[in-house]
């Protein structure tokens, strides 16, 4: 029982990035000429996203923790490690 | 009413560079969708110079253009006659026209114009026709090409030979005419503000699309080495039209990272992002398709979820992968980089992508160090990560990662393999105690570099 169930799960997992698959991308991936010469400073990408700061930290993740999945994964490791207790 | 001669006129009366290179854009616009032919049925072949004149005479009679020079802009605008009639072919009678011979004649007319600036006196304000000329020069090389390779295949369908030869001919020979039109920009002598160095960029641009087309990525070094030695010479970069600069640093940033030297490469197209303008949708999505893998090589990052969500084609591309590498998810990982090969590939940023796996390993096993919990501590002291850890709870977590079953065997040595690559990569700090089968963690926040613990 519980081994269809991961076959299953194998399944949906090999499917799901098929289904992710890029949709139609245009067949020219050059950079596009501006409809414009030159621009305020405003109308630029530092501008709008440097509220809170001045450098483009605002783009990167900042922290690795997830508190939440850490609890699941605490659990998970140590059944796993059951596991192999159990099987030597 | 033609507008393609009032342009001429109106800009030549006004000194503005900007109309006189609106009249020498070879297209139709939706305000005036005859504004080809009404030019092109103004005369014929014989008199077509005589016309031209005449027109400019009465059009332009006090302003008064060097005779030399007059000449050569008539000259142009006749060239340019021609290469209108052959555009008009495609509507008329499109059997006999061709892609070639427009290119071809074009040619001509780019030819004619750089003379016109090296020998008969065009001025720097009128700069913006080598930018519509170089633009479509390569237009039209890229549909020349496209044409001839098509009667190519038709001709020797079953022929295998010489497929690659000749394939991308006329943009190699536009390559060699933006050349001239770059060094035309860069060696400039007139002072400054009368120069066309203002125009350098903009031509180096071209260049490097050119280039890109036809796989000599390479060639662009030499511009840039031509750049750097005139470096003193050049206006200041902030200096030139934003437009110039932002496709310049995006370029230079992807000829940086396709030699993998990603450091560099991350500079030039931060500046780049920095400084697009935010609605050109397209060109975020392109420099972001490059910073994204140089930040994650250079300081082992992601990007943010609200960045990745501006953008459907980047959550495509990277969203997945992301999760994967932020989870510590390995089996998900290589299944994201199988699903999107191709794509990575094409994008030629598969390689920097695949670094993505160590940080996979990494925040897979920083999960273990975070699930060791603190060491039991005397009251008042500040609580202490457990950083004596067996090998075998890594272990269990590499068999999480993988999603490994029960049939699955992982050595332990595999793991201590692993586990010394990371700290070899300086991604985890500690040693093996071997005869323990632990992990030794440095203590006091650095363990994982970087990441806070």
């Amino acid at each position: 029982m519980s081994n269809t169930q991961s076959e299953d799960k194998k399944a949906e997992a090999s499917q799901q990035p098929q289904q992710q698959k890029p949709t139609v991308l245009e067949e020219d991936d050059e950079f596009e000429d501006f409809p414009v010469d030159d621009w305020p400073e405003n109308e630029t990408e530092q501008a709008s996203g440097s509220t809170a700061n001045g450098n483009n930290v605002h783009l990167w993740e900042e922290s690795w923790d997830d508190d939440d999945a850490a609890e699941d994964f605490s659990k998970q490791l140590k059944e796993e490690l059951k596991k192999v207790d159990t099987s030597r | 009413m033609i507008t393609i001669l009032e342009q001429l006129a109106e800009g030549q009366r006004e000194l503005s560079g900007a109309l006189v290179a609106a009249a020498l854009t070879p297209v139709d616009t939706p305000t005036d969708p005859n504004r080809l032919r009404s030019f092109y049925n103004f005369s014929n072949a014989a008199q077509i110079s005589t016309s031209i004149r005449n027109y400019l005479n009465q059009a332009c009679g006090r302003v008064k253009i060097p005779k030399q020079e007059l000449n050569a802009w008539i000259d142009l605008f006749s060239a340019y006659w021609k290469v209108i009639g052959e555009l008009l072919k495609f509507e008329e009678s499109p059997t006999r026209a061709s892609w070639v011979q427009v290119f071809d004649n074009w040619r001509d007319l780019a030819n004619l114009l750089i003379r016109g600036y090296s020998n008969f006196g065009f001025e720097n304000w009128t700069i913006s026709c080598l930018y519509v000329v170089g633009k479509y020069l390569r237009i039209f090389a890229s549909k020349a090409d496209a044409e001839a390779s098509a009667q190519i295949s038709v001709a020797f369908y079953q022929e295998d030979a010489g497929t690659d030869f000749g394939k991308s001919a006329k943009t190699e020979e536009a390559a060699r005419v933006l050349n001239r039109m770059f060094t035309l920009c860069l060696n400039d002598r007139a002072p400054l503000e009368a120069s066309r160095k203002w125009g350098v960029y903009y031509m180096t641009n071209l260049l490097f699309k050119t280039y890109f087309k036809i796989n000599a990525v390479g060639l662009s070094k030499n511009l840039l080495r031509a750049l750097s030695a005139q470096a003193k010479e050049l206006p200041d970069l902030e200096d030139f039209p934003k437009s110039h600069i932002v496709a310049f640093k995006y370029f230079v940033g992807v000829i940086y990272f396709l030699d993998e030297n990603y450091g560099e490469a991350e500079e030039h197209l931060a500046y780049a992002w920095q400084l697009c303008h935010r609605d050109a949708t397209k060109n975020r999505e392109l420099i972001l398709t490059y910073l994204v893998p140089c930040h994650l090589v250079n300081t082992h990052t992601l990007p943010n979820k609200r960045l990745l969500s501006q953008s459907p084609r980047l959550e495509a591309l990277f969203r997945s992968l992301c999760d994967c590498i932020r989870k510590g998810d390995l089996h998900g990982f290589d299944t994201a980089m199988t699903a999107s090969e191709e794509e990575f590939v094409r994008r030629r940023i598969y390689l920097p992508l695949e670094r993505g796996r160590d940080i996979a390993l990494r925040n897979l096993f920083r999960k273990v160090f975070i699930a060791g919990g603190f060491e039991e501590t005397k009251d008042g002291q500040t609580p202490i990560r457990r950083t004596r850890i067996p090998v075998a709870e890594f272990a269990a977590a590499l068999r999480i990662g993988t999603h490994a079953d029960s049939r699955t065997r992982i050595d332990i040595d595999e793991v201590e393999c692993l586990l010394s690559n990371l700290i070899y990569k300086g991604l985890m700090k500690g040693y093996i105690a071997r005869e323990r089968g632990m992990i030794v963690l440095s203590k006091g926040g650095t363990a994982f570099p970087g990441t806070g613990v």
